[in-house]
């Protein structure tokens, strides 16, 4: 599909400032919180309206930006929720004030495109901007997009990326739904937990990418998207993408999957573990990122970054056997049991 | 194509509507508001009790947004009589938009994002992918399924994106479009931005005092021209372009820079000259920021700004609704040869000396442009051709 050439990520971890990923950070309350970097560049007095979603996308997006000569020709978001916790905040405004005059800005803010227009209107770029809102799949959509470009436009660059924040929204509603654990668990217990429902995450990874081979972090080969609650359609749709994508002698020497100790989505994750070869090795993620919708998002920059280099802490390590190899990985996530994805990420 | 909103819940009955030059703007009925006393809008009069009926969906925690997208789906699909074997092939692609989901139900929202235990039925209904992973089970479609939220030109947007992926490769048909219904979530935001009408909308006058925000929804299926073959079809999607007007969140640059682009880039790609664009279904809100705009973008691209009108001034504002809506106005323009009356026109803007369209017309038509400008700057323009 395309080649990764920076990556940028704003997490729970230290995956921004003091980038060391051996050391974990724990959750508080069941919340992985990000770790907020200083913003360096970003005027205080627009930093100050900004809700966190907004903020984070911006500020794991300008960096890289501003490391290129011109603009990327494109700002691709990937967003379920967008700036939520400015939408709950104009809601409370609504019935508290039963609806009389509000102050807009928790609205203009609050509208899921405003991610992307805000990084279109700091880098005055009037090229293609898009928000795709797709919940577990937005940011998967938000790659097939670059990748589509990409293919229109041989010599373009995009800026690619996946964002959502913990907010009143989809804590307390998530929670009462019953998508995150009643009791209280710490991250490094997450897995070995028997119970329904995992721990709220959130996170802002951005990607600038093309088709150019030179000086790449890594290259996204491809990408499939399934909406399905069955087990088998997900090993059997991956069989079929495996044979497709990898060519003869071609191994994966990782399988990266969004475990995320909820009991119930257990089962697809050792069912697609079954698909791969017992030396495999196993590594899981969202002890480091929490769960959230575009979580695979910060996925990928930790699959570019053990690319890169050439290994990968053992708190992510699944069984004894440590990889051999950092070539090859693919990622198996999936949300709420009903939208899976796969990619497949190698060196450039 | 399928379509609902203020003026018919059919295409058909639609485009009746655009003939009589009727206005679906009005005092609420259905919707409870503060402001259902004091502002026009333009409502789908049909309740959700009806909906659910007429169209067996009465599950718990559907939401409005999803009942008329839902309608304007199926007319979409029984109109392009595809079967059930078609739709839950690999290769069919859905790709919906709406700015509200299921916040219309602000109330609900309210409740569950503040309290500890007893959530609603609504819990997974409130984000905009909540409206087509709902059509996705429903209707078994197993081809790539997206949602795209970017202001008022999402579905435009949703659009482009399904005739991309057929031209990747990566669909064979795609069945794109969008909904919005009314929420007080949007009423209340606009009106904290002063633009909002209390009375109907007047698209590009002089005297215009803001927008009227409507609801409704429409879907179109695109499939590949080598696919068509005898096949009935409507129009032909030949240029589209998005672009970012890039000088501020809710406001478009006073020159239209964004709006400018997006229309010389979809001309560029239909591969035609301003003077063979026909007629333009224009954004046209009635907000004095964008209209001003969108006529300073018009002069400075065409040397004769062709015949244009804004459909907003029978609907409303459709938000994520509103360039799918358009959309199926541009094609029934191309299918029947004939433009319909922008309304509530009196004086052309100051400076601009241009007037829309005020009066029903047959007229040789081969190429109409629709524009669709949002917040955020998404400026999004499509070229529909005969």
């Amino acid at each position: 599909m395309f080649y990764i050439h920076q990556a940028s990520c704003v997490s729970p971890q230290q995956t921004f400032t003091g980038i060391d990923i051996d050391h974990l950070h724990e959750a508080v309350n069941n919340k992985l919180q990000v770790i907020e970097p200083s913003y360096e560049g970003i005027p205080t007095g627009i930093l100050r309206r900004m809700g966190k979603a907004i903020r984070i996308g911006v500020g794991a997006a300008m960096p890289l930006i501003k490391g290129m000569k011109t603009n990327p020709d494109g700002i691709i978001i990937g967003t379920a929720n967008g700036g939520m916790e400015d939408c709950i905040r104009f809601l409370n405004q609504i019935i508290d004030y039963d609806e009389g005059l509000l102050t807009p800005t928790n609205f203009v803010q609050s509208t899921t495109n405003a991610i992307a227009a805000q990084i279109g209107l700091l880098s005055t770029n009037k090229a293609y901007n898009t928000t795709h809102v797709h919940r577990g799949l937005a940011f998967e959509n938000a790659l097939l997009d670059a990748g589509m470009q990409l293919k229109e436009q041989a010599n373009a660059s995009f800026l690619a990326g996946g964002v959502d924040e913990i907010s009143a929204y989809n804590f307390n509603i998530d929670y009462l739904d019953g998508w995150y654990k009643k009791e209280s668990i710490a991250a490094a217990s997450l897995y070995a937990s028997h119970t329904p429902a995992s721990i709220a995450g959130e996170g802002a990874a951005m990607f600038l990418v093309n088709n150019s081979m030179e000086n790449a972090m890594a290259r996204l080969v491809a990408l499939q998207t399934i909406h399905t609650a069955s087990g088998n359609i997900v090993t059997e749709q991956l069989q079929l993408f495996l044979q497709k994508q990898l060519g003869a002698g071609e191994n994966i020497d990782i399988l990266l999957t969004g475990e995320n100790g909820d009991s119930r989505m257990l089962p697809y994750y050792l069912a697609v573990e079954g698909v791969l070869d017992k030396a495999v090795a196993v590594a899981r993620f969202k002890h480091m990122t929490g769960e959230y919708p575009t979580c695979a998002a910060a996925a990928l920059w930790l699959m570019c970054k053990i690319i890169k280099d050439q290994k990968m802490p053992g708190h992510m390590i699944k069984y004894a056997s440590a990889p051999t190899a950092f070539n090859r990985i693919l990622l198996y996530n999936n949300y709420k049991g009903v939208q899976h994805s796969f990619m497949l990420v190698v060196k450039a | 194509m399928g379509s609902i909103s203020a003026i018919g819940s059919s295409v058909t009955e639609n485009r009746m509507a655009l003939m009589e030059g009727k206005c679906g703007i009005g005092p609420l009925e259905l919707f409870s508001t503060r402001y259902a006393d004091l502002l026009p809008f333009g409502e789908v009069k049909i309740s959700n009790a009806i909906l659910q009926q007429r169209l067996h969906a009465e599950e718990p925690g559907i939401t409005r947004t999803t009942l008329l997208a839902l309608h304007a789906l199926e007319e979409a699909i029984t109109d392009a009589q595809l079967t059930s074997a078609t739709l839950h092939g690999f290769d069919t692609a859905l790709i919906g938009a709406s700015t509200v989901g299921g916040m219309c139900l602000t109330d609900e929202l309210y409740s569950d994002a503040n309290k500890h235990e007893n959530g609603s039925a609504y819990l997974s209904s409130y984000d905009c992918a909540s409206v087509n992973l709902y059509l996705q089970k429903r209707f078994g479609i197993n081809g790539i399924v997206n949602t795209i939220n970017t202001a008022c030109s999402s579905s435009a947007n949703a659009i482009i994106y399904g005739a991309r992926l057929i031209k990747n490769g990566l669909a064979e048909r795609a069945i794109v479009g969008g909904v919005d219904s009314l929420a007080k979530f949007t009423i209340n935001g606009f009106n904290a931005l002063h633009i909002l009408s209390d009375d109907k909308c007047a698209p590009f006058d002089e005297q215009r005092k803001g927008l009227n925000l409507g609801e409704g929804a429409a879907f179109l299926v695109l499939e590949k021209e080598e696919a068509v073959k005898d096949k009935k079809y409507y129009a032909e999607l030949t240029g589209y372009c998005n672009t970012n007007d890039a000088f501020h969140a809710s406001s478009l640059s006073v020159e239209g820079e964004g709006p400018y682009l997006s229309m010389k880039g979809a001309l560029d790609m239909a591969g035609i000259a301003t003077g063979e664009i026909n007629f333009i279904n224009a954004h046209g809100t009635g907000t004095e920021n964008n209209d001003l705009s969108e006529s300073r973008a018009m002069i400075r691209l065409f040397q004769h700004v062709p015949p244009f009108a804004s459909t907003k001034s029978n609907t409303g504002h459709t938000l994520g609704a509103a360039g799918a809506i358009e959309a199926v106005y541009s094609i029934l323009n191309l299918i029947h040869q004939e433009v319909y009356a922008g309304l509530h026109f009196a004086q052309p803007i100051t400076g601009t000396g241009l007037q829309p369209v005020q009066t029903f017309a047959k007229m040789p038509l081969k190429h109409v442009m629709s524009n669709s400008f949002g917040f955020g700057g998404n400026c999004a323009s499509l070229v529909f051709s005969r």
